[in-house]
């Protein structure tokens, strides 16, 4: 790496304030030729905001940044587009239905007597793409593709607007592994020929496999920025949150606890067969397995969003099988979804109605809505989950992933639910975050509560669970005790059978 | 805890509606200006009248647009309606045919609902298919020629005034504050919001998203069917062409009173302060003698200029 270059880009003292609320207080940074620098910080902490500002779609309220030297100031994503400071975002924006060569050239398509060129198309994204060392042809719908081929073709646009700075703002989050280990590789590529990266991410692994440099933000402030090579896990967590993180794991003797929840012989033709489990009170279950197992799918069953084709459910005794989300949650079945955005928050509604949907009736007083009895729910948990916003009557689509979720749980917990399924909880949830909801969830199942718990996060189903259900392709591999269970045999369950 | 209790009651709601609350008081000066007749008891009565129809549809159709739904037969479902009331209300008696009328709107709004629904048919389809078949119905009724109504009780609901106040426009103010506290203070009224602002979310939650979809789509037909009672009554005939393009000036009233097209946000009494802002501008321009033709320009100008500047209000928070 090149320490002595100009830096690409560089901020002093940027601030950021909203109202009276400073989210970004003076920030310095450099992005060096060549350089991957990972930003790292809790949610909330200031990091999307600094991605705004440094790719203007917020304009800074004091300081000064510098692009290769120069003064310079964005008036917004297109101005700085157009001097190659290009941001890829978590939320992939390919138009589905074009080419992958029409996706990459969208907005500056080459022309020849004012049509598009569409040899010349075809040749230059031929050549970027096998740049970014990626076989996709060219003239595929946008739409066909995987969610790691999307984001290079989003890279491979980046590049066709010259870009001199890249910001992957958490690319790897959508990424399984393997995915995510291509996407290193091309990142390496980018580094060799000058590209200047800011990675964003919220696994800390990825910081020591990819990046040369971090900095750490904790409450708009950096608290410290290094060479990865001089730091460790624990240093980055320490600045992070400002105190250490355990990962001691729990064990309880349920061995004469009462069963909650029985599954027999479920069945969803095309999605999985021969699911039998039991739950027993204050037990967390916890279902390991690669993705697209099947795991979400027997929760989306459980709840009647999926059909089921044969098998047996009690609950408490009682037959459950339900046929809608509704049905279950009177019973005592709820499902907390994996996809925040596309099926978990009404994003501009605010918190407090996000927090009570699910359970309108606990808030009539008199037959009304009350907006007390709301805010005092909300408040609770605002207290428990330490929920950091300005207050319940903000849109919930302006706080953190991280806050979402705990809102989120509120939500799941004002049925007050026998059986709670968790489906990756912690998704897109930084790290101090995800510790609270780790300590919550104990928490409920001391208060008797059943969890089941899918993740595909090793550490978390290891901590957490148990007993651990592993699932392939469809049916139960195997069911290990929370004592017998690591991530080998897990792994070798999940992937082997 | 200050926050906590800010947007509570009727200041959160002052505040959040503050930008069409300054245009309609900002029209209302400029008004006053351009005619020293406008800002009289007389006058305002008037155009309380005249709003009351169009502000009736309006309020159905808000509840419709809050789940990000759209309601086009609206217009359709008001004729029908009136050809009903037209025909029952000499043969049989006046409370008879109110409930026939309205019951038709139900009906329509029920089939409306129940497309989308359950048969998955998009809304704007859905209700531009009753938008014909309900026309068609009543000029099949009808046979295409109207039906005079000579009962005297019934023009009292078009006509007649109480303390002053316009029975029509006392209709429209009295379902104003009743869709607002439905909206407000019950479980229906708040799902309706939660589905408007994420269908699969709220589904997920465990509100009865296909029901009270039909139900929207019923209530608006209601309206519709009460907007036909007013019109009805207020022109003593049932003409099978009533409210032909009315469902464009509800849609209006509820855009320019900042209900939003994607759903999950907005309130019947944005909608309301939309009906009345649009109502004044024609009211004006009918009292500095504008030509009617020229005033559909000022009125297309009006909603676009409106959904613009909340547009932009919008991205700047």
């Amino acid at each position: 790496m090149d320490q002595t270059g100009t830096p690409m880009l560089s901020a002093r003292g940027l601030t950021k304030r909203f109202a009276a609320n400073v989210v970004l207080d003076g920030v310095d940074f450099d992005l060096l030729p060549g350089e991957v620098h990972a930003i790292v910080g809790e949610n909330g902490a200031g990091k999307s905001t600094f991605i705004k500002l440094l790719s203007g779609i917020y304009q800074p309220d004091g300081g000064e940044m510098r692009l290769e030297g120069a003064p310079a100031s964005f008036r917004g994503p297109q101005d700085s587009m157009g001097r190659g400071v290009i941001v890829i975002h978590q939320e992939l924006s390919l138009a589905p239905h074009l080419s992958v060569e029409e996706n990459i050239f969208l907005g500056h398509f080459p022309r020849r007597f004012g049509v598009i060129d569409r040899r010349h198309m075809r040749e230059e994204a031929t050549r970027l793409l096998q740049r970014l060392l990626v076989d996709i042809p060219p003239a595929t719908r946008a739409g066909d593709l995987s969610i790691a081929q999307q984001q290079m073709v989003e890279i491979a646009k980046a590049l066709s607007h010259d870009a001199r700075v890249l910001i992957l703002d958490e690319p790897t989050a959508v990424l399984d592994s393997d995915r995510a280990e291509l996407l290193f590789k091309v990142m390496e590529t980018l580094k060799a020929e000058g590209i200047g990266i800011v990675f964003i991410s919220h696994h800390l692994e990825e910081i020591f496999r990819i990046a040369d440099r971090v900095t750490v933000l904790r409450d708009g402030k950096v608290t410290g920025t290094a060479d990865v090579a001089d730091v460790d896990q624990e240093w980055l967590v320490r600045h992070m949150v400002g105190r250490g993180f355990s990962f001691e794991r729990v064990a309880q003797d349920l061995s004469d606890r009462e069963t909650v929840l029985v599954c027999e012989g479920l069945a969803s033709p095309g999605r999985f067969a021969d699911v039998s489990f039991t739950l027993a009170r204050g037990e967390i279950l916890g279902i390991a397995g690669l993705v697209g197992a099947g795991r979400s799918e027997i929760a989306r069953a459980l709840v009647g969003t999926l059909p089921v084709s044969s098998g047996k459910v009690t609950l408490e005794g009682r037959a459950a099988r339900f046929s809608n989300p509704r049905a279950a949650a009177r019973a005592g079945l709820y499902y907390l979804t994996e996809d925040r955005k596309a099926e978990g928050i009404l994003p501009n509604r605010p918190v407090r109605e996000n927090a009570t949907i699910a359970n309108l009736k606990a808030f009539l007083r008199n037959g009304l809505l009350s907006r007390r009895a709301e805010n005092r729910f909300i408040a609770d948990y605002t207290r428990q989950l330490d929920i950091r916003m300005a207050g319940p009557g903000v849109e919930i689509r302006n706080l953190s992933g991280g806050n979402q979720q705990k809102v989120l749980l509120a939500r799941a917990l004002s049925v007050r639910p026998k059986v709670l399924v968790l489906d990756e909880p912690t998704r897109g949830v930084d790290i101090g975050a995800k510790q609270e909801i780790y300590s919550f969830i104990r928490q409920l199942v001391d208060e008797g509560m059943s969890i089941l718990l899918i993740s595909s996060e090793m550490e978390e189903i290891l901590r957490l669970s148990d007993r651990i259900l592993v699932m392939r392709q469809g049916r139960i591999a195997a069911t290990l005790q929370h004592s017998e269970a690591d991530e080998a045999s897990i792994m070798r369950a999940a992937a082997l059978g | 805890m200050r926050s906590f209790s800010f947007n509570a009651g009727v200041l959160g709601e002052l505040h959040k509606r503050a930008g069409v609350i300054l245009a309609l008081v900002l029209l209302v000066v400029v008004a006053s200006f351009l005619s020293d007749r406008f800002l009289t008891v007389p006058n305002l009565m008037n155009v309380l009248r005249q709003v009351s129809i169009v502000g009736i549809l309006a309020l159905g159709m808000t509840f419709v647009i809050l789940t990000a739904g759209i309601d086009l037969s609206v217009g359709s479902i008001l004729g029908l309606s009136v050809v009903i009331f037209a025909g029952f209300v000499d043969q049989t008696s006046v409370p008879l045919a109110i409930a026939l009328g309205l019951g038709a709107g139900v009906l329509v709004g029920t089939v409306n609902g129940l497309g989308v629904a359950y048969a998955g048919i998009p809304p704007f389809i859905m209700t531009l298919g009753t938008l014909s078949f309900a026309r068609g119905l009543s000029f099949i009724y009808t046979g295409g020629t109207p039906v005079p109504i000579l009962d005297e009780g019934f023009f009292f609901i078009g006509n007649g005034s109480l303390l002053g106040v316009p029975i029509p426009s006392i209709i429209l103010i009295v379902s104003l504050f009743v869709c607002a506290a439905v909206l407000t203070f019950t479980p229906f009224g708040r799902s309706i919001y939660g589905l408007g602002s994420n269908e699969d979310a709220a589904r997920l939650s465990g509100v009865p998203v296909n029901r009270y979809k039909v139900a929207v789509y019923a209530i608006s037909g209601f309206f519709a069917g009460l907007a036909g009672l007013v019109y009805s009554s207020q022109l003593s005939i049932g003409t099978p062409i009533a409210g032909q393009g009315y469902e464009l000036d509800a849609i209006a009233a509820v855009v320019v009173g900042g209900t939003s097209l994607f759903g999950g946000k907005g309130s019947v009494f944005g909608t309301f302060i939309g009906t009345l802002i649009i109502g004044i501008l024609a009211n004006i321009l009918n009292l500095n003698g504008v030509d009617p033709f020229v005033q559909q320009l000022f009125k297309g100008a009006l909603i676009v200029t409106a959904v613009f500047i909340m547009g932009r209000s919008m991205r700047a928070r």
